[in-house]
């Protein structure tokens, strides 16, 4: 990596590279390109049609119920961006890639000429259909000109209908949660659920309406799902589950305007409100790829090097992005697997990459960006062609809820034993830990040891090691129950343990046991001082002195010590 | 001489103060016999550790060299007058200089050395030998911390402030360290915090240290090996999420709080947990606790420095305690603890590669023109900056690299990473010259061995972990055939023809010193022996003129402005590997037996016999696993080495996480397996996140001893 400072060698042309998107993975980006940029080996040009810059959409719903301020967000140091030379345009979009004359449009009208362009264009909240919210087939739309309209392309949402994902959408939920009003939210999936959480914290009235069964049901099984809805319930937020929305009622507003009042379900159900928040999954923003003609399918497709399948020159990374293996020539056109995760992490880990890749091919540093070869395979996080491994976690203070992979398998659906250690066809065995009235549940999925999905839910620590033991891949305790007591009171090994066993350290600093001190006291020591005298406890620190004196009280010379 | 000396204990930095009384003088064949209490003081107010309790019976061990001793064509070590060694000595260092040039000569220091011996350790270096490579095994120690404490405060003194601050605390949080093991009078200091329930220890291990946690004392966290930055940069995410920052402080006191804000935006609690292992409530009540405002100190050890990302962890460390409002006021504080008796003053006084006396940069033509003046030559023939610990160690052999070398206080065939490798660069040397008190590791490889004095057997300064000079005194007379360095550097000094003075009286070393660190940022000008032995309780900085500073930072950081730096750091998301089959992270760590290489502690009987041999430790789900049962034999290998040990099996480490002490010689030695990748910034290398594989032995494998 060259120098910071070392800038205004000459040197090369500097690679033109065009960044479209400034989400917090293109932000990522941008950081990590800046000592390329700083030593003039490429210019970078940021287009986002946003006006704010980058901002940490993660929290978004935090801002939203107004537990974090604005300042929280931010992710990105985008002034010191622009003071090593990087142009950002924010508030302005790209409507078109020619791939033939290497240039962006953008909404202005103007043209970018790229050598390298990145797409970070990200996701939009999908619009369900409902009578009374137009919708629009935005995946085959050209781009508006006007960045302010990317999503929504003139068929704006009606007043008192949002899909949050922006700032924006967060000003609007903000100010009804403000005005402690009753929030409806469609969709029970990890965002609908931390938003309803999150608002029923900041004193709203929430109510989740979903047409499953249980919440999260694309990440949980029944038994954590069935969990997760009573402790929602428990936190104040009322569960409508079951139940198809179909269309919206509106009221007028003072100004004759129309805004929302109900949602109006398929079995008749209406249920009333001031805000309702669409929360029913997001799509990658691909349209911008799919008519420059790059293969797109749940995202823009790209090799495990983030290039397109079509054009190395053009890359994509996170929510837009759908990593995949190109097919091999002359392989039927089989549907690429996986796709996006929507999640930050591995965007963040691709934008590293990218960058990386960018770095060392610039600096003609040849190995510079690849990962050092580890004479140990990689943990599965670091494999950008597994994305759909990402683990799913709840935002919401004092509701723990985690989980990865595929988790429909039970228990009693395999024979165990019955397949040779490490074979990879071998079934998934299962184990379980449920206790609903206490708020807990795991769902532990294995294949020959290995973690390959979870569930976990009301037990934080279990839910943190299980998460570090499946993004590396790792084999579980044959003793399942290990995990489980991590949050029981006895993972505090030797509290509760027998404090005048023999082997008990009493004093740390001489490294004296109980055993030693009463030896000595047998052998006629009967004071802390001549027990120190004899063994050194105490008189290190001498905060065991007082624990020697009770153990003086309890063996009392010359009765001898009892054997262990 | 039956009368009672009053010193302090040889081996680490807490430097316990104690009496010592001669029962037999030195003869020519054994050093003396030495009677050893405890004394007052205010760090570990009449305790010792075992350790300390037994450090006199290496006085008269048996297994001292006495003499001189040179390797003989067969291999063996044969005595030799001194004379004669030193002429040897000399005659090598000269033709080595001539042939090769002077920076072909390389030169090993400790930080068990007294101030005097590092600074005259320094001084030949450059003078008589006119090297650039001189560095010491304090680089696997404190350099992460030093870095991030210049960086942050423009000053690095271990604690800031004088250990008896921490009594009045409230909330004590303690990171990669286990002070109840390592120091444990220490921990007499953490009560105040315990009684309020307020200690906090990060720790993959449930350690010593973190088991004083128990019974509402206050809290263990056990994240993962290697995560602590990640925790760290939550910590400070949270704190400002949830506005728990001392904004006045952030005002008035510091710069770049705007950046560090930023940086951390995308480190929130879930996401931390996710790469820690900590759970996200956990996190926002350590948070919330440390911003309660009842007295609060950060501290921060070796676990979480001794990293290749090691410097930017403490950084983060230091970054929370800026945030909180904590350094620098009368009732909080960050600190780290330092581990070696003089890891301080050893920092201090110019062995370090890119130092000189009172710590200053040797790059900076004002500090050379200084310390030239006192030394009486051309600031000219000062070399420049030489090259860190590991790097140095790994150009051994190398073409253009070091050909002789010296070694003083350190065993680097145990203590340095990827031991094997410093084996094979030891053994590719021309020449190599060890001063021991015994046959450590590495003197045994040596061509010539300089027998020296040991702690009770000479007078000197050490610089302890709180910043105060204290005084080392002979309490006995050597064995006749035992030298001081000081008398061994003037003796080669000479023979070197080499510029300027090399007085072998430590007080006269230290005044030399104490005006050598003059105007520096270590400053000792205003201290003598005669100010010492009035009991002053001296920290420095102690400027000519003053009464020194037992508390830093009050008033102003060290930087021009007055205002310390909060520097963003960056976490890299490091992917462990998948742990499966006996794949795990190792890491090391000291016991309470031993201390450092172990080459003195493994020689004091009732401390071997405690302790006789590494223990590998793990949990008892992995080592029922892997077929391990307590006691049995496994080896721990990687590319860099094997080790083969018994295993400790111990609910007190984390399922995915195995330790190894690094005291231990030969196949139970940890550093055979540790990478010498090292920080950026600071040089250190990464010893406490060691990817390695776990293997059971079967009884056959094992041989005789199974
Ligand atoms: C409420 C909520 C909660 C979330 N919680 C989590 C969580 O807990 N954990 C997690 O991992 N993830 C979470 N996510 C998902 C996470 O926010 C996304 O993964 C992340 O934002 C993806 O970043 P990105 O930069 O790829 O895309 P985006 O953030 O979508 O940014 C893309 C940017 O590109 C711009 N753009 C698009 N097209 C154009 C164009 N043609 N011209 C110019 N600019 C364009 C857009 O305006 C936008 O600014 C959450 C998302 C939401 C909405
Ligand atoms: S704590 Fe340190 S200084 Fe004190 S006795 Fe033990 S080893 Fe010596």
């Amino acid at each position: 990596m060259p120098e910071p400072g070392s800038e205004s060698r000459p040197g090369p042309i500097p690679e033109r590279i065009v960044l479209v998107g400034y989400g917090p993975v293109g932000a990522r980006f941008v950081e990590e390109l800046l000592p390329v940029v700083r030593a003039g080996l490429a210019t970078l040009t940021v287009v986002g049609a946003e006006t704010a810059d980058a901002y940490n959409r993660v929290l978004i719903a935090d801002y939203a119920v107004g537990h974090a301020g604005r300042e929280a967000l931010e992710v990105t140091d985008t002034a010191a961006a622009r003071a090593t030379g990087v142009s950002i345009l924010t508030g302005t979009s790209v409507t078109a890639i020619s791939r033939t004359r290497s240039t962006v449009t953008l909404g202005t009208g103007a043209e970018l000429a790229w050598d390298r362009l990145v797409l970070a264009t990200g996701a939009r909240a999908n619009v369900p259909t409902l009578a009374g919210v137009a919708r629009v087939r935005r995946n085959l739309m050209m781009p508006p000109q006007d960045a302010a309209t990317l999503d929504s392309n003139e068929a704006t949402l009606p007043r008192g209908v949002v899909a949050l994902r922006d700032l924006d959408d967060a000003r609007t939920v903000r100010g009804a949660v403000r005005a402690g009003g009753r929030i409806v939210v469609l969709g029970a999936g990890v965002l609908g659920m931390e938003l309803a959480l999150a608002a029923a914290r900041g004193g709203a009235e929430v109510c989740v309406v979903h047409h499953g069964e249980i919440p999260m049901n694309r990440n949980l099984d029944r038994g954590g799902g069935t969990v997760l809805a009573r402790a929602a319930r428990a936190a104040g937020v009322t569960m409508v589950n079951h139940s198809r929305a179909e269309s919206v009622l509106f009221r007028l507003d003072d100004d004759a305007v129309q805004r929302f009042d109900a949602l109006i379900c398929a079995d008749g159900k209406q249920i009333g409100g001031d805000l309702l928040v669409l929360s029913c999954g997001t799509g990658a923003r691909t349209e911008l790829a799919h008519l420059a003609g790059l293969p797109v399918s749940t995202g823009i497709l790209v090799d495990g090097s983030l290039r397109s399948w079509a054009d190395p020159r053009i890359h994509a990374i996170g929510d837009c992005a759908h990593v995949a293996a190109p097919p091999a020539p002359g392989a039927g056109a089989a549907r690429p697997t996986g796709g996006p995760t929507g999640l930050i992490g591995p965007g963040w880990r691709q934008a590293d990459r990218l960058a990386a890749d960018f770095t060392a091919r610039l600096t003609a540093a040849g190995s510079g960006g690849a990962p050092a070869p580890n004479e140990f395979a990689a943990g599965r996080a670091g494999d950008l062609l597994a994305p759909a491994t990402a683990v799913v976690m709840l935002k919401a203070e004092g509701v723990d809820v985690v989980a990865a992979g595929d988790t429909a398998a039970d228990p009693w659906d395999s024979e165990p034993g019955s397949h040779a250690d490490g074979c990879a066809t071998a079934p998934v065995s299962v184990s379980q830990w449920a206790d609903p009235e206490h708020g807990r549940y795991v769902k532990m999925v294995t294949r020959s040891g290995i973690l390959t999905g979870f569930v976990c839910v009301g037990m934080p620590r279990t839910g943190a090691e299980l998460t570090l033991l499946f993004e590396r891949g790792s084999e579980l305790p044959a003793d399942r129950s290990v995990l489980l007591r991590f949050d029981g009171p006895d993972d505090v090994p030797g509290a509760g343990g027998d404090a005048f066993a023999r082997e008990t350290t009493v004093c740390w600093c001489n490294g004296v046991s109980v055993g030693a001190i009463t030896d000595a006291a047998a052998a006629g020591n009967a004071t802390v001082t001549c027990i120190g005298a004899a063994t050194r406890a105490g008189t290190g620190c001498g905060g065991c002195k007082t624990r020697i004196g009770e153990l003086l009280d309890r063996f009392p010379v010359p009765t001898p010590a009892p054997a262990p | 001489m039956t009368e009672t000396t009053a010193t302090h204990c040889p081996y680490c930095a807490l430097q316990c103060a104690m009496a010592l009384t001669q029962t037999e003088a030195a003869t020519p064949g054994r050093g003396a016999r030495v009677a050893l209490a405890g004394r007052a003081f205010p760090t570990n107010r009449g305790g010792l550790c075992k350790k300390g309790w037994t450090a006199a019976e290496l006085i008269n061990s048996p297994d001292r060299i006495l003499e001189p001793m040179l390797r003989q064509p067969d291999g063996s070590f044969a005595p030799a007058a001194w004379d004669m060694a030193l002429n040897l000595i000399a005659e090598r260092l000269a033709g080595g200089r001539a042939e090769h040039g002077a920076d072909s000569v390389g030169v090993f220091g400790g930080g068990g050395l007294t101030n005097e011996k590092a600074y005259q350790l320094g001084k030949f270096a450059r003078l008589a030998l006119g090297t650039s490579r001189i560095d010491y095994n304090g680089r696997f120690c404190m350099s992460s911390a030093a870095a991030a404490g210049n960086r942050a405060f423009g000053l690095d003194r271990g604690l800031p402030f004088p250990v008896e601050d921490l009594d009045a605390a409230a909330t004590i949080l303690i990171l990669g360290s286990n002070p109840a093991q390592t120091m444990p009078p220490f921990i007499g200091h953490l009560d105040g915090a315990r009684a309020a329930g307020g200690l906090i220890v990060v720790d993959p291990r449930r350690t010593a240290t973190a088991r004083l946690t128990e019974n509402g004392a206050g809290s263990h966290v056990q994240p993962t090996p290697g995560s602590d930055l990640v925790l760290l940069l939550g910590l400070i995410n949270i704190v400002i999420a949830e506005k728990l920052v001392d904004q006045d402080y952030i005002d008035s006191r510091t710069i770049g709080f705007d950046e560090l804000r930023r940086s951390v935006g995308q480190w929130w609690p879930e996401r931390v947990q996710a790469q820690t292992g900590v759970p996200t409530q956990q996190l926002r009540d350590l948070a919330r606790r440390l911003a309660s405002g009842r007295g609060t100190y950060i501290l921060t050890g070796r676990g979480v420095e001794q990293h290749a990302d090691g410097t930017d962890t403490a950084t983060a460390a230091i970054n929370l305690s800026l945030i909180l409002g904590l350094v620098g006021t009368d009732h909080s504080g960050y600190g780290t603890l330092t581990g070696q008796g003089n890891g301080q003053g050893g920092r201090e006084h110019g062995q370090k590669c890119d130092q000189l006396p009172g710590y200053r940069k040797i790059t900076d033509p004002a500090a050379r023109a200084h310390v030239a003046g006192v030394w009486e030559v051309h600031p000219d023939s000062i070399p420049g900056a030489g090259l860190p610990a590991v790097e140095l160690l790994a150009s051994m052999g190398e073409s253009g690299g070091i050909r002789t070398l010296l070694v003083h206080g350190a065993n680097v065939v145990v203590s340095a990473p990827n031991a094997d490798r410093v084996r094979a660069g030891l053994a590719a040397l021309d020449f190599l010259v060890v001063c021991d008190f015994f046959f450590s590791e590495t003197a045994a490889l040596a061509d010539v061995v300089l027998p020296v004095t040991q702690w009770a057997e000479e007078d000197g300064t050490m610089t302890s972990l709180e910043g105060r000079v204290i005084r080392r005194r002979t309490a006995v007379a050597a064995p006749a055939g035992v030298r001081s360095e000081l008398w061994i550097f003037q003796e080669l000094a000479r023979r070197l023809d080499a510029p300027s003075r090399y007085s072998t009286d430590p007080a006269e070393v230290f005044d030399e010193l104490a005006r050598a660190s003059a105007g520096g940022p270590a400053d000792y000008s205003g201290l003598s022996y005669g100010l010492l032995d009035e009991g002053q309780a001296a920290y420095w900085p102690y400027p000519a003129g003053s009464t020194g500073t037992p508390r830093l930072f009050r008033d102003r950081f060290q930087h021009a402005d007055g205002r310390a730096r909060m520097f963003p750091v960056r976490a890299r998301v490091a992917d462990a590997p998948a742990q499966q089959r006996g794949i795990l992270t190792l890491i090391t760590g000291r016991l309470l037996e031993h201390y450092q290489s172990g080459a003195q502690t493994r020689r004091v009987p009732e401390l071997a016999l405690a302790r006789p041999e590494a223990r590998l430790q793990l949990h008892p789900a992995t080592a029922a696993q892997l077929g391990v049962a307590d006691g049995g034999w496994v080896d721990v290998t990687n590319s860099r080495g094997v080790v083969r040990c018994r295993a400790e099996v111990t609910l007190s480490i984390r399922h995915d996480t195995v330790f190894l002490p690094f005291h231990f010689p030969g196949e139970q030695s940890a550093n055979r397996l540790t990478d010498d990748v090292t920080d950026p910034v600071s040089g250190m290398p990464e010893f406490k996140r060691t990817t390695v594989r776990v293997r059971a032995l079967a009884g056959e494998e094992r041989g005789a001893d199974a």
